[in-house]
């Protein structure tokens, strides 16, 4: 399948990827005050970039979105480096991502609907 | 390599919000010490200082550093108090308390303006996103 082709694939991946990083978030808000907890965060737009960059066919459903921890930012004295206003930022530029994602999907699927009312 | 940079103002609001947390932080550090005759170190408390500082034109901006305040300390009469020197005065923290509240405003309404920054750049990306409607 040509690389172009499948959006409806890419979108579904992006908004898997976006759910993921959500839950990542609201993970570390829970743990915000967790002695010894690092922040966790979700890797997708690396692995996506990669693959699309690579000559090689590949399958978008192995593209998984990959829990890491940073472990760039500062630690408090209680050994945990979560900060509140960056996990906020974090969460605003997700919902916005989705929120992209969504409108995409729906557009496409209005394409597809356009196309079958043709007669 | 940085995949997205759509989001900068985001960051930049954020790096705002943090900055002006930690300026709350000394100032509430300097409020809850005005009073400290003894910092541990046979001094009185000192007053704090947050210094900001950018990395590179749209970096945000950080604290860079607490400095302490090396003016001169308050000193008071109290003859009773058994840290009196000879003429009964004793060193109190170099703190000011109106100086510290009108800080306080700052950094609240800094905080508030870093918040609209973000809040209004959310709105102009979801104008944005209607066009995808």
């Amino acid at each position: 399948m040509s690389k172009a082709e499948n959006i409806v694939d890419l979108i579904d991946a992006g908004i898997r990827a976006e759910t993921l990083r959500q839950k990542a978030i609201a993970n570390n808000i829970a743990n915000l005050e967790t002695p010894g907890y690092r922040r966790i965060d979700v890797k997708f737009g690396e692995l996506l970039a990669k693959c699309l960059g690579s000559d090689e066919e590949f399958d978008l459903s192995e593209v998984e979105a990959q829990i890491f921890r940073p472990k760039q930012t500062p630690v408090k004295s209680n050994g945990n480096d979560v900060n509140f206003e960056a996990e906020v930022g974090q969460m605003i530029k997700n919902s916005l991502r989705h929120k992209a994602y969504i409108r995409l999907l729906s557009k496409k699927y209005k394409q597809i609907e356009l196309a079958m009312d043709v007669k | 390599m940085e995949v997205e940079s759509s989001f900068g103002p985001i960051d930049i609001a954020i790096s705002g919000l943090r900055a002006q947390g930690k300026q709350l932080k000394v100032i509430s550090s300097n409020i809850a010490n005005a009073r400290t005759s003894d910092a541990g170190n046979g001094e009185p408390y000192r007053r704090l200082q947050a210094e900001f500082k950018t990395d590179s034109d749209l970096g945000g901006v950080k604290l860079d550093k607490i400095v302490t305040d090396m003016s001169e300390f308050l000193r008071i009469l109290d003859p009773g108090n058994p840290m009196a020197d000879e003429s009964g005065y004793v060193a109190m923290p170099n703190v000011s308390l109106p100086v510290e509240m009108i800080n306080l405003n700052i950094a609240t309404k800094m905080y508030q303006a870093n918040v609209a920054v973000l809040r209004r750049y959310q709105q102009m990306i979801e104008t944005t996103l209607e066009l995808l409607r």
